[in-house]
């Protein structure tokens, strides 16, 4: 199979809710495997929807979602999980098993996989997450916040769908926890070969990890390219009440000076300030 | 389009001038009517008048179409348990045999009294419920001077209500999202999972009822003690005015009930020897 | 004249836990100023929040020792009701803490459990809709408006109550940029407008720093820095070994600095941080 074909196609898709709110209009989409995407855009627009459309908890009302070549409107929703998973926001929405174990095997014993199959999907999951064999017998009301994610999201993992949608990793995390998770999806992405896509608001985790930005307004995708070229859209973004990361704004500001607009992070800032100072008229920087 | 406890009703609804003490009266009396009255006649009557004060209301009359199978199941299982579950009563007059059931005239008549009594009670709940907003239920409770507590737990109930339907619509998705599919498994199956909504739902209301008290603290709410005999000033009840249409309506229903007590006491009137109906019935079946 | 508040070698430690989750905290709020909390998850700042508002100990169950006064007296001599009258808390769940069916009821709920009278509460109620632009929601049920509305409902209905101090615990983690914009603009108007006393725990550093004098840096339950904002932010390795991250502005200067390239005070805002470059290419020319 040529790995540039697109894994997911989105054809015109439109989406309406069964009062009538139309929550998509026209959408049309390629991902390709192996990508990093932060899907981005203000509440209502649309995201959360695209994401469950894209793995067959909605059906469209127009269009078309293929996924490695199956439809979405003709293929079960079991076969469609398998391609594409979604971790919820809040890992309470899932988890109702007295322990971990049993947690992270739902999926797969779901999808009718043999036992020692399932066994093997399990420790799988457990280990790329992280999650201590200890904690397995734990039930998963008492563990922190964060491990109740982490068991989340192995137990989409033990499907091994190829595409990952993780909705809000970063909400309510601190620094570190934020950047833990966001490693953890960069190494699913790099070291494992997933498709991930972030649903966020967090926009300097987005400069950061993710290399191609589609940001969506109203039902439609307002602007889809890598990271550096989206943010360089600021009035698009402002439409659906978005801005750049604080560094990437400065960058804009400053661009009269020299700076890349599509800066992302403070390292490349320094750099292009280095290589500007050594241009500039003043030497000799300390004042 | 607005949305009431069990359905929608449209902006220009006249049910919005109606002032929700007046509503609440009348689910409180009305429903009582039928305690008073054996005729079948008329309690149907008193169903389609109800029937009429929703439309009247514009309430969305679809609504009210799911309730006709839990009517008629209803209908089954009193007309059921009256006859069947019975028992064997010689002073009866007996209609047929089956199966070495006895089924009975009397019981017959007996349970459909009884389901054209339960009949127009709930519906006179549906009416309430389809034509009042939240707010109105406060309002209502406010307005006949019921404890604070009380009308609070109520409005809280139906706040938890909304949140927890929202919260199964979710966890519905998200057991789907990991390879869970009910269609075209046996009900006893779906039923067997249920515990796999029971708990996500208990976790979380777990997580929010804390957060929920410590709200309720930090907004000055007092359960119990000096605080929380604090003259409230129902600053709600300043938007609602009885107007005279209100005070007519509080009458009419008011009156109707007293009438409804002399003509069944006085005069004997809605008794069962002068049913039509029951005539009939008896007439068919014997 | 005692201080507004006065937390004095406080610790604190929950039942079933091994350590305590604030640890000899010492420090004193004076009127009308505007400190942000900050520090990494689990590091006590809503144990702190609590404490001030007396929902520690009053709702949970633990070890105290040391003092939390507000206006001299500690927050447990304070009757049942009466602290909330100087104290206020904002919480980060939008959902759990609207405790009423309408947004208007919800503005009055803690207003009428403090037992205000109509007229009060019905200025304070315009004060308070013109300073969050709540107008046109006011007959609008907690499910027909957004996670941003609802947060700035909490805070206008905690304000309304008119605390000496209020504290907002991560009021906009769970909203989108936009609504974090909002509920900070009327953070913003209340610092210009009035004399209230404003404690902000939150993660979201870039809405912060240009709204707080003071800064207070928790981790592992005790304060690691405490200090007025620009002199605070001059020291971003500690804030960074803590897992503290600094604005992106911040961050590239103090790059700049350990290179040697730049000395001085680290920007607050993005306009700061263009000026500062501007000046440093371009010397005494800009």
């Amino acid at each position: 199979m040529n790995t540039n074909e697109a894994f997911i196609q989105v054809r015109n898709l439109s989406f309406s809710y069964q009062d009538g709110t139309q929550a998509l209009s026209e959408i049309n989409l390629e991902i390709v495997k192996g990508e990093f995407i932060a899907l981005i855009g203000q509440n209502g627009s649309g995201k959360t929807t695209l994401s469950k459309c894209l793995n067959g908890l909605f059906k469209p009302t127009r269009g078309d979602v293929i996924v490695d070549g199956l439809n979405s409107k003709t293929t079960s929703i079991v076969q469609m999980v398998r391609r594409v998973g979604y971790v919820f926001q809040n890992p309470d929405h899932q988890l109702f098993n007295s322990n971990c174990w049993d947690e992270i095997a739902y999926g797969p014993r779901n999808i009718l996989l043999p036992e020692d199959e399932v066994k093997v999907r399990v420790q799988e999951a457990a280990s790329v997450v992280g999650l201590p064999e200890n904690d397995f017998t734990e039930h998963p009301f008492f563990l922190t916040k964060g491990l109740r994610q982490r068991v989340a999201i192995a137990s989409i993992l033990a499907l091994r769908p190829q595409v990952i949608i993780v909705d809000e990793p970063t909400t309510g995390q601190d620094t570190r926890q934020s950047y833990e998770i966001m490693d953890f999806l960069k190494d699913l992405n790099e070291e494992h070969g997933h498709t991930v896509i972030i649903i966020t608001h967090d926009m300097p985790i987005v400069a950061q990890y993710a290399r191609r930005v589609i940001v969506m307004g109203m039902g439609s995708v307002m602007a889809d390219g890598p990271t550096a070229e989206v943010f360089k859209q600021t009035d698009v973004l402002a439409q659906t009440f978005l801005e750049p990361p604080q560094i990437t704004q400065l960058a804009q500001l400053a661009s009269g000076l020299g700076f890349n607009p599509g800066t992302l992070t403070v390292e490349e800032m320094v750099g292009q300030f280095l290589a500007l100072k050594q241009d500039s008229p003043v030497n000799n920087g300390c004042l | 389009m607005n949305k009431t406890l069990l359905g929608y009703v449209p902006n220009e609804s006249p049910i919005y001038a109606i002032h929700p003490f007046v509503k609440l009266f009348f689910l409180l009396v009305v429903s009582l009517f039928p305690l008073f009255v054996s005729a079948p006649e008329w309690n149907i009557l008193l169903i389609l008048i109800i029937f009429a004060l929703m439309w009247y209301s514009r309430v969305n009359m679809k609504t009210v179409r799911i309730y006709i199978p839990v009517a008629i199941s209803m209908g089954t299982i009193i007309l059921l348990s009256y006859t069947v579950l019975g028992g064997i009563h010689p002073e009866y007059q007996l209609l047929f045999r089956i199966v070495g059931v006895h089924i009975y005239w009397e019981r017959v008549r007996d349970a459909v009294v009884v389901y054209f009594r339960i009949l127009p009670m709930i519906m006179t709940m549906v009416f309430f419920l389809t034509t009042s907003r939240e707010r109105d239920l406060i309002v209502a409770m406010c307005s006949i001077r019921a404890p604070f507590v009380v009308t609070y737990v109520f409005a809280m109930a139906l706040r938890s209500a909304g949140m927890v339907l929202e919260d199964f619509q979710i966890v519905r998705q998200a057991e789907q999202a990991r390879g869970f599919d009910s269609a075209g498994k046996s009900l006893i199956y779906k039923i067997r999972k249920y515990v796999m909504y029971m708990i996500p739902l208990f976790a979380l209301s777990l997580r929010r009822s804390e957060e929920f008290t410590n709200a309720l603290v930090a907004r000055g709410y007092a359960f119990t003690g000096e605080a929380s005999r604090v003259k409230r000033a129902n600053y709600i009840l300043t938007h609602y005015h009885f107007s005279t249409v209100d005070i007519i309506l509080t009458a009419i229903i008011g009156l109707s009930f007293v009438v409804l007590l002399v003509l069944r006491y006085g005069f004997n009137y809605f008794s069962l020897e002068d049913s039509w109906i029951m005539d009939w019935l008896r007439q068919i079946l014997s | 004249m005692p201080e507004l508040v006065e937390i004095d070698n406080y610790t604190w430690q929950y039942l079933n836990t091994d350590r305590p989750a604030l640890q000899d905290i010492t420090l004193t709020l004076k009127e009308g100023s505007f400190v942000g909390v900050i520090g990494p998850n689990g590091s006590g700042k809503t144990s702190l929040a609590y404490s001030i508002d007396g929902l520690i100990p009053g709702q949970y169950h633990g070890i105290k020792q040391g003092a939390v006064k507000i206006l001299g007296r500690e927050v447990e001599t304070y009757p049942r009701g009466e602290l909330q009258r100087q104290v206020g808390v904002v919480f980060s769940d939008p959902e759990s803490q609207f405790t009423a069916m309408t947004v208007e009821d919800e503005l009055v709920f803690g207003m009428e459990n403090l037992g205000m009278s109509i007229p009060e509460i019905r200025e304070r109620l315009e004060w308070v809709l013109d300073l969050t632009d709540l107008g046109p929601l006011l007959n609008k049920p907690p499910y027909e408006i957004s996670g941003g509305q609802k947060q700035r409902v909490a805070l206008a209905a905690v304000l309304a109550m008119t605390p000496k101090v209020t504290i907002l615990d991560e009021p906009t983690s769970m909203l989108d940029p936009m609504s974090r914009r909002r509920v900070f603009d009327v953070l913003a108007r209340l610092k210009s407008e009035q004399k209230n006393t404003i404690i902000v725990i939150e993660h979201s550093l870039e809405n912060l720093i240009p709204l707080a004098d003071r800064m207070i840096l928790l981790s592992e339950g005790q304060i690691a820095l405490d200090d007025e904002t620009e002199a605070f932010f001059q020291n971003i390795d500690l804030l960074l070994e803590k897992g503290i991250s600094p604005p992106g502005a911040m961050r590239f200067f103090h790059e700049l600095s350990r290179a040697g390239f730049y000395q001085g005070g680290f920007p607050l805002t993005v306009e700061e941080g263009y000026n500062k470059i501007k000046k440093l290419l371009q010397g005494d020319q800009a």
